[in-house]
């Protein structure tokens, strides 16, 4: 995994910028770095997991971001917006894989779990993983920020105090959206039939 | 759903779920009022609320949930390790290609490892085609020659269409090029090996159309050639739709124009014809190993441009730089004449077989390895060469009509003693044949190697006889040459030749310290045929005569080398003195040992005739020398 060095930082901040003022190019340009990323912190997570060890993943998901952009040196505003971006990159990165990956899988043993069957929902299950992506659009036209509370803690991992900052809404608004949006999407998933 | 609703029901919900039971009850009855429909979505709603609590629904990170697809996904394979495939148990994923992935996987019916190539869905999803380059592969594998790797099956399990091929412990010529420095003789014998390929599957009218170094690979063990992918290169480029009705060369061409990475590492061995969507034949193979060869002894590719339109360019008009320019004064200038000839830009200049070319690689290999042995005789012959007369070595050079040929540094020296020499060599050989076997016909006409073209027969059977607790059990049975054999068995090898020979039986030991490897002579043996290679006209000889042998402990292909010839074989003249109960044939001389590796390799792309019957296998051929390679499989 390549670290990521100072002037990609740069790049970075300048990236913001960039998608700041309508340049759809910027945000391609953020998806290696930000796959990168991720991809560090799925394989760590995979080997504690492995050793049965305490996860710490919002720790890990912080020092993945830090190593994206120095945050003490990018503007609030440019902040909220590197929050924002990364959460809607991380999930356009995890979809496209699961896509693929479910694809690779077809006839190949793919688990076909539904949903009612497994206590961890969504967890290695490729099909209900893409189902809620479809189901968190549906939100998105109808409740746009709700369905991004979920795009930021969910897919982008902050913390309630970080959303709350990125939307510029209060703390308790974040837990009534996040409880609000995750009972719809659920009901989404598991059929319109009450079970 | 409308907004105001949405807003409705959230705002419903929020409040009721942070009350408790009965409160919560009759906060929604008394928001909701008389609509009904209000109250059930509010209710579903809290129900999937309560149950997204309870189950931790989306609570953790969505990386998290994919996490092990996610790190899986960097190889992006099909299968994985463990994995039951069809009959086959997935061991490995050995690397991936443009058209798919290959594994390595054991066949649990016949409890043999294979190489696995699973074709990509878009390859294998045109029927016709695919029946096609089935059809090929298929005649490519039949022709039983050493250096096309061997398929043994296709099939198609869940939607994946598959090959099963024999496994090479190797590299490609592509990553061996890259480790390895190669020598001239060594360059020599690859391409000498994949020229028999190619004449074997030309002479069955398969053209091979993408030779580059990825599809040739060298086995580790003994480096030997095999050429892969028969019949797949014109699969490929057919199966993407293209507009009209174009010939496969035609779409080829269009393919590189509209997608340049696409095919990229092909273009650098395309022949000029290719290049330019002409029909191609058999000669494009020959360009394309020519560029392979050129490769080779220089390091750089001839037409090589900085992107895949400027290396066409270069393949129709650029002469590349002489072999002795790029590759070093050192080169024999008859390399250069082979290798100008088989990129010459019009096929009708070029190599019209492979065989051609063949051979003139084989005169030169044979050459130079003259060259070496005058230049190692020189000195301490020198006293017993100095007589040689002069109209003794003109007579030499017009018999011998690749004497002039010889590079002109060693002329002078080279010619004078090549004669003396050859006949102290031979010399020798005609006291030994005269001594052992009259039957055979004095070797004084070994000077000249043209080969008669009669057709030697050789036939061999293997008795098996099972053993338990070290004792013989049921009565020995006889079985095809290339079988299971099971842990228990022990075997004998029957050999019997239509014409009187030497004959040798060769089988790889274990390596030396060096990690070298050692070869085992079965044959001649202390025990078998009174101590003598030599094998008269008609008679079986037992192998060994008395006892049995036995398979080592690892699992594998033990591959039993049958060397047949009518004149004694100098790299192998040696063997005799570890053919003693003392070494127990293991021969531990180095030198040796690379004399006989070095002519096994030499020889192991020559031309053998298989005839299976039920017992017995007979080999034919017409050269010199027979060596073919009995292959046994045991576990």
């Amino acid at each position: 995994m390549k670290k990521v060095p100072p002037r990609q930082e740069h790049e970075i901040t300048q990236l913001l910028a960039e998608w700041r003022e309508g340049n759809q190019t910027a945000l391609d340009q953020l998806y290696p770095l930000v796959y990168d990323e991720l991809h560090r912190l799925a394989r760590r997570y995979m080997s504690r997991e492995r050793k049965g060890h305490t996860l710490q993943t919002t720790a890990l998901i912080n020092e993945a971001y830090v190593r994206l952009v120095d945050q003490r040196r990018v503007q609030w505003a440019n902040r909220s917006h590197f929050f924002a971006i990364s959460a809607q990159i991380m999930r356009r990165i995890l979809i496209d894989h699961a896509r693929r990956y479910s694809y690779a899988k077809r006839g190949g043993g793919a688990r076909q779990v539904s949903l009612d069957e497994t206590a961890t929902v969504v967890r290695g299950n490729l099909s209900e993983f893409l189902r809620l992506d479809e189901a968190l659009k549906s939100l998105a036209e109808l409740d746009p920020r709700r369905s991004q509370v979920v795009e930021l803690k969910y897919f982008g991992g902050l913390n309630n105090d970080e959303i709350a900052g990125v939307l510029k809404i209060s703390k308790n608004t974040v837990t009534r959206d996040w409880n609000m949006a995750r009972a719809w999407l659920y009901r989404q998933l598991t059929g319109s039939a009450p079970n | 759903m409308n907004p105001q609703r949405w807003q409705q029901i959230s705002r419903i919900f929020n409040h009721a779920i942070s009350l408790d039971g009965a409160a919560r009850s009759a906060y929604v009855k008394e928001k909701c009022g008389a609509d009904d429909d209000l109250k059930a979505e509010v209710e579903r709603l809290i129900e999937s609320h309560q149950s997204a609590e309870n189950r931790d629904f989306i609570g953790g990170l969505a990386v998290e949930d994919l996490a092990e697809q996610f790190t899986e996904g960097e190889e992006k394979h099909a299968l994985h390790k463990g994995q039951q495939f069809g009959s086959y148990l997935i061991l490995d994923h050995l690397g991936s290609g443009g058209m798919g992935d290959v594994y390595l996987a054991n066949d649990s019916r016949l409890d043999r490892t294979v190489a696995l190539k699973i074709l990509a869905a878009d390859v294998s999803a045109d029927q016709r085609r695919m029946q096609r380059f089935r059809q090929e592969a298929k005649v490519a594998s039949s022709l039983n020659q050493p250096n096309i790797l061997t398929i043994y099956e296709f099939g198609e399990v869940d939607g994946l269409t598959y090959i099963a091929a024999e496994v090479v412990d190797g590299e490609t010529l592509r990553d061996y090029l890259r480790n390895n420095r190669l020598k001239l003789s060594e360059i020599l014998d690859i391409s000498i090996q994949i020229l028999a390929a190619l004449d074997a599957a030309h002479e069955a009218t398969i053209v091979h159309r993408d030779m580059k170094p990825e599809n040739v690979m060298i086995r580790r063990r003994d480096r030997v050639v095999k050429v892969l992918d028969f019949g797949l290169a014109k699969f490929i480029k057919k199966k993407r739709p293209s507009p009209g009705n174009l010939s496969s060369d035609e779409e080829a061409i269009t393919q590189f124009k509209t997608a340049p990475g696409l095919i990229m590492g092909t273009v650098n061995y395309m022949s000029p014809e290719q290049a330019q969507a002409k029909p191609i034949d058999a000669r494009s193979d020959i360009w394309s190993t020519g560029v392979m060869l050129y490769e080779m002894v220089t390091g750089t590719k001839p037409f090589g441009g900085s992107t895949a339109a400027h290396t066409i360019i270069e393949i129709l008009e650029k002469n590349p730089t002489p072999l002795t320019h790029a590759g070093g004064p050192e080169l024999p200038a008859e390399l250069q004449r082979i290798v100008g000839k088989s990129i010459a830009k019009d096929p009708n200049e070029r190599y019209q077989t492979a065989k051609d070319m063949l051979i003139d690689l084989r005169n030169l290999k044979k050459r130079l390895e003259l060259d070496v042995e005058i230049e190692r005789s020189s000195a301490s012959r020198h006293a017993a060469t100095g007589s040689v007369q002069a109209e003794t070595v003109e007579q030499s050079r017009a018999t011998h009509r690749d004497t002039r040929e010889i590079s002109k540094r060693k002329l002078g020296l080279g010619l004078a003693l090549l004669v003396a020499v050859v006949a102290v060599i031979f010399g020798v050989n005609v006291v030994r044949n005269m001594q052992s076997t009259p039957a055979i016909q004095p070797a004084s006409n070994a000077t000249l190697p043209v080969p008669p073209a009669v057709e030697r027969t050789v036939t061999y059977w293997i008795t098996v006889q099972k053993f338990r607790d070290d004792k013989p059990y049921q009565d020995p049975f006889y079985l095809k040459g290339e079988i299971n054999f099971e842990a228990n068995y022990r075997i004998r090898l029957n050999v019997r030749s239509d014409r009187p020979g030497y004959l040798y039986v060769l089988n790889e030991g274990p390596t030396d310290r060096t990690n070298e490897l050692q070869y085992v002579t079965l044959f001649p043996s202390w025990t078998a045929n009174s101590g003598s290679e030599v094998l008269p006209a008609d008679r079986t000889v037992l192998i060994p005569e008395k006892s049995w042998f036995r398979f080592d402990d690892e699992q594998g292909v033990e591959t039993v080398w049958l060397i047949f010839s009518e004149q004694l074989i100098p790299e192998l003249d040696g063997i005799k003195a570890f053919a003693s109960d003392r070494s127990k044939g293991l021969i531990t001389d180095a030198t040796l040992n690379h004399s006989v590796n070095g002519f096994l390799i030499s020889h192991s792309a020559d031309k053998v005739t298989v005839e299976r019957g039920e017992k017995h296998t007979i080999l034919k051929t017409t050269q010199n020398v027979l060596v073919y390679p009995i292959r046994l499989e045991h576990h």
